[in-house]
């Protein structure tokens, strides 16, 4: 190891053009991939919920969909879907979206579990609809809950995403196992600094929005 | 506001229930009305069965017998959309005030008209001129417009309640429940809320229930008095009228010293 990295210095920047596309590549696919995930949870959530869906008929299956989403791994999903629709990043934004899916919904449901019941039993008894109850005085109590998981959730699945290319889903995870399989250290080296600058930036920027929001 | 005196108030005749798989019945036969613009105070030891006579008000319990009669229909024969309909002509006041924390005050008074405005106005939060107008003189008849745009909960105990009397307000019901409306509240606090409850419900001829536990606060808020003790109505007389017999027979022992000035 050691002789491996005395061989890696100095860093390689020839190729820092091609790496920096790439580490945006990564940070895009977590960023949409996250995206696309907060929506469905969003949707899904309330049914999982038990103090707004108490029938169990809807409220189980919809739990066993998204634990079933949850322990399915973004990089197994994303093997799946490089074999379903093709190399590139498409395969890992899909991958990213389903898992994050079901993390994010039962974080989701835990946080609406978690309000005090009055405020909506008044509400739901002026005669408010469910539409009205969710959107009136649900919304506001869980919103910054909410959005403190989907940062976080963000920031996990940057640190996600720099593998996905690995398996041939897109961004700076290609250029890894290239480097690697070249036993090119150098260029290698350059990889491995971006990498932890993208995530330590992410990082940095998503906790001081979290803070922001309690 | 309550357009149909007299026919508005709620009328209750022989209610009873018992919970599955107790012997002894939570309420039996209750009967009591309450007419518009009049002040009910429900007095009664803990267990004696205040909290279940409010559940069968609202049919959050379904009743085994009796009739429950709001604003002219009667409550146990409802169902689906139409019960919906009726429990929102029926305003409720509970003990831990119940507003949506994170919304103001004049939001929170808002909710009140989420069964009368149409969905979209909502998701949008888009009220119409007529609904602010009325959620801002509800906050006014309570005393709390110039705190209209504070957050509900950097209000005190006794200004969140007032904002709850507004929500009622606002959701225009001729009945108004409340279930132990100050027990969470510092002396001060729970006289200006009873005073603001009955001022309001004379101006506006709202008919209010409420339950209380503490006698010297129901003898000089309510109107009449209604006892309840092992889910019976004991009592039911003027507040002018009620006496240390009264209270024996609601408590089983004698007034304590601080309260016989009734």
């Amino acid at each position: 190891m050691a002789d491996w990295a005395s061989r890696a210095w100095p860093p390689d920047t020839a190729d820092l053009g091609l790496l920096l596309v790439r580490a945006a590549e990564t940070a895009a696919i977590a960023l949409v991939g996250t995206t696309v995930a907060a929506v469905l949870a969003l949707a899904s959530c309330t049914a999982a919920a038990r103090n707004l869906t108490p029938n169990a008929f809807v409220r189980l299956p919809t739990r066993w969909l998204l634990n079933t989403l949850r322990g399915i791994d973004s990089f197994v999903f994303a093997i799946l879907f490089v074999a379903a629709v093709g190399l590139g990043p498409f395969a890992g934004v899909l991958g990213v979206a389903l898992h994050t899916w079901g993390s994010m919904a039962k974080l989701f449901a835990e946080t609406i579990e978690d309000l005090p019941a009055g405020p909506l039993d008044a509400v739901r008894l002026t005669g408010a609809s469910r539409v009205k109850l969710v959107s009136y005085a649900l919304v506001p109590d869980v919103l910054p809950g909410l959005s403190s998981i989907g940062l976080y959730m963000l920031e996990f699945n940057v640190r996600t995403s720099t593998v996905l290319g690995i398996v041939g889903a897109g961004g700076i995870g290609l250029e890894l196992k290239n480097s690697l399989d070249l036993l090119d250290f150098p260029r290698l080296l350059t990889v491995i600094i971006i990498i932890l600058l993208m995530v330590t930036i992410v990082d940095q920027l998503s906790s001081r929005l979290r803070r922001g929001l309690g | 506001m309550s357009g149909l005196e007299g026919a508005r108030a709620i009328r209750v005749r022989g209610l009873g229930h018992t919970y599955p798989g107790h012997a002894a019945p939570a309420l039996s036969d209750v009967t009591f009305e309450v007419a518009p613009g009049e002040v009910v105070a429900v007095l009664g030891p803990s267990g004696a069965g205040k909290t279940t006579l409010f559940r069968c008000l609202t049919r959050l319990i379904d009743f085994e017998h009796g009739i429950v009669e709001v604003g002219g229909r009667r409550l146990g024969e409802l169902h689906g959309r139409e019960l919906g309909l009726a429990r929102r002509e029926v305003g409720l006041i509970f003990q831990q005030f119940n507003l949506v924390r994170r919304l103001t005050a004049e939001q929170n008074v808002l909710a009140g008209r989420l069964g009368h405005v149409p969905t979209w106005r909502v998701l949008l939060r888009r009220f119409d001129q007529s609904d602010r107008a009325l959620a801002l003189s509800s906050l006014d008849r309570v005393g709390l417009a110039d705190q209209a745009q504070q957050r509900a909960d950097r209000l005190s105990g006794g200004q969140q309640q007032r904002v709850a009397i507004a929500r009622v307000l606002a959701q225009q019901s001729a009945l108004v429940l409340a279930d132990e409306p100050v027990a969470s509240l510092d002396p001060a606090s729970a006289t200006d809320v009873l005073d603001t409850l009955r001022g309001v419900a004379r101006e506006l001829s709202i008919a209010v229930l409420s339950s209380l536990h503490q006698v010297d606060l129901a003898t000089r808020f309510a109107d009449r008095i209604v006892g309840l003790r092992g889910g019976r109505v004991v009592v039911d007389r003027p507040t002018i009228g009620f006496d240390e017999a009264d209270y024996a027979s609601i408590f089983g022992r004698a007034a304590p010293v601080a309260s016989s000035a009734v």
